[in-house]
């Protein structure tokens, strides 16, 4: 506990500064921990390097944690990594439980935090030589495996994976960019398009578009009427938060904490790719998953553990290879750099001190953020109380300013606002579903890389299959996922006709939703 | 041989399109079962009047919902065109948010009471100011 | 002070719109200068990249001697020289480097010939750590191994990242086995891959035999046991003997200037005919926009002898592992455009 001793007050006060502003920057739809940590990084020149660590740190598992706010009570992620929070938070926001559901986020948060720092402290240099597995072939496995959500998220299986695929196509617009290893040429738009649409569409303005300016549109379809979600908050006493919601939790707690962790370290899957994969295995492995997306805990558990688990997940490369997991740790290399400390293979052994010093501050982080969201969650659940022809126009401002910042400042993206609003509007309204769209559009251009990169590598498909026992185990488990998502779809048409049957009985139908939740 | 059957060569070349090709192979598949199995037998529905076509005869606030299409865009081209005349000070969205912040607010308000008036007007002119401060000033955000 | 600050900027944005309507004029064009806010985009998207480190060091330093607002923003290749195209103002300037001819030479989407369309700036500063490395065991003791493999109809692969900087060493390399070796070069076998963990992945899984890397990256692999399957060695630095040579005496982590010195010339050399020898520095410099007022351009050159004279930056830069190299602008767009020409050479020579 020598290292101890170079640490003073400013450390865990920057620590406890650096979680707030990054809770507020990541509540905020349209601002991320990226940002955060991007607009923070000159300070930390002046602060040196433990001091400058700390405060980077806390802006970093803060920034992640915030995504859920505005996830749950608004349906907006707030960070890309939190799109899968918003299927069960939302709904349970609607039906006036806002608060019981960012508890139930904040504890999930939390775990995952903890969890993924101890491995990283326990066993980062491992996981590193394991990481280095992955090639190109496993990565798009891995891709496949969270897409193939999409089969089992869906109400009717052929339309989600319709959607999906428009979401994957819309994707890859853009340049088949260099700096992935492709040959630079634009595809899928004019050339009169191509000024605006060269690097293809941002993906936090697509997010915040397709939920916050589209839901904003069918609203103001509606006359944007005063609904009763906000005094509900208040009354529903069901909705009130108890630790017994996390009863027969634990193995989708640790799973998903541990499907983050690891999906932070394969560099350049990162991100949201791991809530999206913990979703898919809690939705897939779970005795009964039939409510998830329409409200449960337990999609919350697995979404939130899985993004915070990522923190230290992301570090693992970083600090044991000198490659960022994902986008925030590739700004927190600049850190590292300002102050003249090379991150590789030796970063840990050379720099126990450093080490030791970032471990503390992100286990400390993950403990201010829990206390600070923990006890603020009751005023911030009050946002939903918030008349909406005050809240819509600064939501409005906002997406404006995550957009146009998200890339140091590009009016195009602001404008991909509207078009991705118009467009989450025309979808919902013919009936294709937005869900499965946007997780094609998050992951489409990587399994783009991915694939074709296996394929220019070894000039065979069934590479695929024969690369590696690492390989069949993912092939293990995308089948596993089909299968169970066609199952599902028929299990849930037998009910459908169940209950249509039931319309011209109507004193059957409660007992036979009865029958249907507690059998799942 | 069934590896022959697997092999494959992509050109650099034209490698930027080799995936989207696939996909749009699987995209026009998918559409034709669509096709087939929903939208035909939804428009027959529509034909004999039991189901109604989206968004065209659908019951909507006109008023609010186009203005706000208009409102949108319009905040957006201003926000760049305002910003252009004083370059890189965030000037352009702190003036034009003001403007939009209100007229949006003004549009959904349906009881336009004076308490409820001076509310707006006040949000209208703080809300953009704050952001406006504390992004582009203490944090230095390039703002439009 | 929000008011007082709105007229000023208005008289200063009138000035600079009069001086642009009558800026033909040479006795407007001197007074034309900085003012307000500036901002200078680069051509990367990476704020922990060595372009961003590089802009941040000069722009900081500009900004304090010429009491403007100047801000660094990441917004990448494409959009920054877009923003550069539509603000000819001097409110926007861009830094970046030899990517941005190279990426035209090369024919990449989106580079058009910078001497043509645009202004070019002062240079500011060498990254001298441009480097190919192999694998520990590789049977490739040097370069020289290397050439006289691919020579003997060898084939060896490279991983690079295609279209630039990452490019340059690698075509020069075919071009010199191509003299050397005549009809042999094609057994140089380029793997397009994409950032620095793609170009380590492609090592590590046996799908490549070099790969271009940097010092700043990679020097800590070359210090791994070689039981360590993820182990490295340099065989080539592109910089030029010169460059490293005013690199600080320790170096970069554990590797000193003297074992750096090892890679570069004389000791490793890739002819390019002619008695000559190729070299790269990856070089940074402003670029502005071509109508921007010539006042400015001599403005910014002025201040940055100024700064390069007090000395402390080239500490700073020293510091990061940068060569300081600052040439004014008209210096620096003969110089540039004559390096494209030699480069060019190699290109043509190899297609």
């Amino acid at each position: 506990m020598e290292f101890l001793s170079v640490l003073d007050v400013s450390f865990f006060l920057l620590v406890g500064f650096g979680t707030l502003v990054g809770i507020i920057f990541g509540a905020i739809p349209g601002m991320t921990a990226t940002m955060a940590v991007a607009v923070c990084l000159p300070l930390t020149y002046a602060l040196g390097l433990n001091n400058g660590l700390a405060l980077l740190l806390g802006l970093y598992v803060g920034g992640i944690s915030g995504g859920m706010v505005p996830a749950v009570l608004l349906n907006i992620p707030g960070t890309p990594s939190s799109i899968t929070t918003t299927f069960d938070g939302y709904p349970m926001a609607r039906r006036g439980e806002g608060e019981k559901a960012l508890r139930i986020c904040v504890i999930a948060s939390v775990i995952g935090g903890l969890i993924s720092a101890a491995v990283l402290f326990l066993f980062a240099p491992l996981l590193a030589d394991f990481s280095i597995k992955f090639s190109y072939v496993e990565k798009f496995l891995i891709i496949l495996l969270a897409l193939s959500v999409i089969a089992s998220l869906s109400n009717s299986m052929l339309i989600g994976i319709f959607s999906g695929v428009i979401g994957i196509w819309l994707s890859l617009i853009g340049d088949y960019s260099i700096s992935d290893g492709g040959n630079g040429h634009t595809r899928l738009m004019f050339d009169f398009m191509e000024p605006y649409l060269f690097e293809g569409f941002s993906l936090l303005p697509v997010l915040i578009g397709i939920f916050g300016i589209s839901t904003i549109l069918l609203e103001a379809e509606k006359g944007v009427k005063r609904d009763v979600a906000g005094e509900r908050v208040k009354i529903g006493a069901s909705g009130r938060f108890s630790l017994s919601t996390f009863k027969g939790s634990l193995t989708n707690l640790t799973r998903s904490s541990f499907i983050g962790t690891f999906v932070g370290m394969l560099p350049g899957v990162g991100g949201s790719a791991a809530s999206v994969l913990a979703y898919t295995q809690e939705k897939n492995l779970a005795k009964d998953s039939s409510q998830m997306g329409k409200g449960a805990p337990q999609g919350l558990i697995a979404s939130e553990s899985a993004n915070n688990a990522l923190t230290g997940g992301a570090l693992i490369p970083l600090l044991s290879l000198g490659i960022p997991g994902d986008a925030t740790t590739a700004v927190l290399i600049g850190a590292f750099t300002l102050q003249g400390i090379q991150v590789g293979p030796l970063f840990i052994p050379e720099n126990h001190e450093t080490w030791y010093i970032m471990m503390t501050a992100l286990v400390l982080a993950n403990f201010v953020m829990f206390v600070l969201m923990f006890f603020a969650i009751k005023h911030i659940a009050k946002v939903v109380m918030v008349p909406k022809h005050i809240l819509y126009p600064l939501i409005v401002m906002m997406c404006v300013v995550g957009a146009y910042a998200i890339n140091y400042g590009i009016m195009f993206d602001v404008w991909t606002l509207l078009i991705f609003g118009v467009l989450g509007y025309l979808i919902q309204k013919i009936g294709l579903e937005v869900a499965p769209l946007i997780i094609g559009f998050i992951l489409g251009s990587q399994a783009e890389v991915y694939f074709v990169k296996s394929l220019e590598s070894f000039g065979t498909y069934s590479i695929f299959f024969t690369k590696s026992p690492i390989a069949l185990v993912l092939w293990a488990l995308i089948a596993a996922s089909v299968l169970f998502a066609i199952a599902m779809g028929f299990k849930s048409r037998a009910r459908q006709k169940m209950e249509l049957s039931q319309m011209h009985t109507p004193s059957n139908t409660t007992a036979g939703k009865r029958h249907d939740s507690t059998n799942g | 041989m069934a590896s022959d059957l697997f092999d494959v060569s992509i050109d650099f070349e034209t490698s930027h399109l080799f995936f989207p090709t696939l996909v749009h192979w699987i995209l026009g598949g998918l559409l034709a079962l669509i096709l087939i199995t929903k939208v035909a037998p939804f428009l027959a529905a529509v034909k004999r009047g039991e189901r109604a076509l989206p968004i065209v005869s659908e019951s909507r606030d006109n008023l609010r919902f186009f203005a706000t299409l208009a409102l949108i865009p319009a905040y957006f081209a201003l926000m760049a065109i305002v910003g252009d005349l004083f370059p890189y000070t965030g000037y352009g969205f702190l003036f034009v948010s003001m403007a939009f912040v209100l007229c949006m607010s003004l549009l959904y308000l349906h009881d336009w009471t004076k308490k409820a008036l001076v509310i707006v007007v006040v949000n209208a002119v703080v809300a953009p100011s704050l952001a406006w401060f504390v992004l582009a000033k203490l944090f230095t955000i390039t703002l439009p | 002070m929000l008011l007082s600050r709105k007229t000023l900027m208005n008289v200063s944005v009138a000035a600079a719109m009069m001086g642009a309507t009558l800026g033909s004029s040479v006795a407007m064009a001197q007074d034309a200068q900085l003012r307000g806010n500036v901002r200078v985009v680069i051509g990367s998207t990476s704020t922990g990249g060595d372009t961003y480190q590089n802009a941040s060091i000069v722009v900081d330093r500009l900004a304090e001697h010429l009491g403007v607002n100047m801000k660094v923003d990441a917004v990448g290749a494409s959009s920054a020289f877009r923003t550069l195209d539509r603000d000819s103002r001097g409110n926007t300037l861009m830094i970046f480097h030899d990517q941005s001819y190279l990426g035209h030479l090369y024919g990449v989407q989106g580079y058009d010939d910078i001497f043509e369309k645009y202004t070019i700036g002062p240079t500011i500063a060498i990254n001298p750590g441009n480097a190919y490395l192999v694998p520990m065991d590789s049977p490739y003791q040097s370069l020289d191994d290397i050439i006289e493999a691919v020579g003997s109809g060898e084939t060896v692969r490279v991983a690079i990242q295609p279209g630039g900087v990452s490019e340059i060493g690698f075509s020069a390399l075919k071009n010199a086995i191509a003299i050397e070796h005549p009809g042999q070069e094609d057994n140089l076998v380029a793997v397009n891959t994409g950032s620095q963990s793609d170009k380590n992945q492609q090592l590590f899984d046996g799908q490549a035999d070099v790969i271009n890397g940097s010092v700043q990256a990679n020097e800590q692999y070359t210090r791994l046991p070689e039981s360590d399957q993820k182990a490295m060695r340099f065989v080539w630095l592109t910089a030029r003997q010169d460059t490293i040579e005013q690199a600080p005496e320790e170096g970069l982590g554990q590797t000193t200037r003297d074992q750096l010195l090892e890679y570069v010339e004389p000791n490793v050399t890739v002819t390019m005919g002619d008695d000559e020898n190729f070299t790269f520095d990856k070089e940074f410099f402003f670029l502005y926009n071509k109508e921007m007022d010539q006042g400015i351009v001599d403005q910014i050159d002025e201040a940055l002898e100024a700064i390069y004279a007090e000395g402390d930056i080239q500490e700073a830069q020293l510091s990061a592992f940068f060569i300081p190299d600052f040439k004014p602008s008209q210096e620096a767009s003969d110089y540039l455009q004559e390096k494209m020409s030699r480069y060019q050479e190699i290109i043509d020579n190899i297609n």
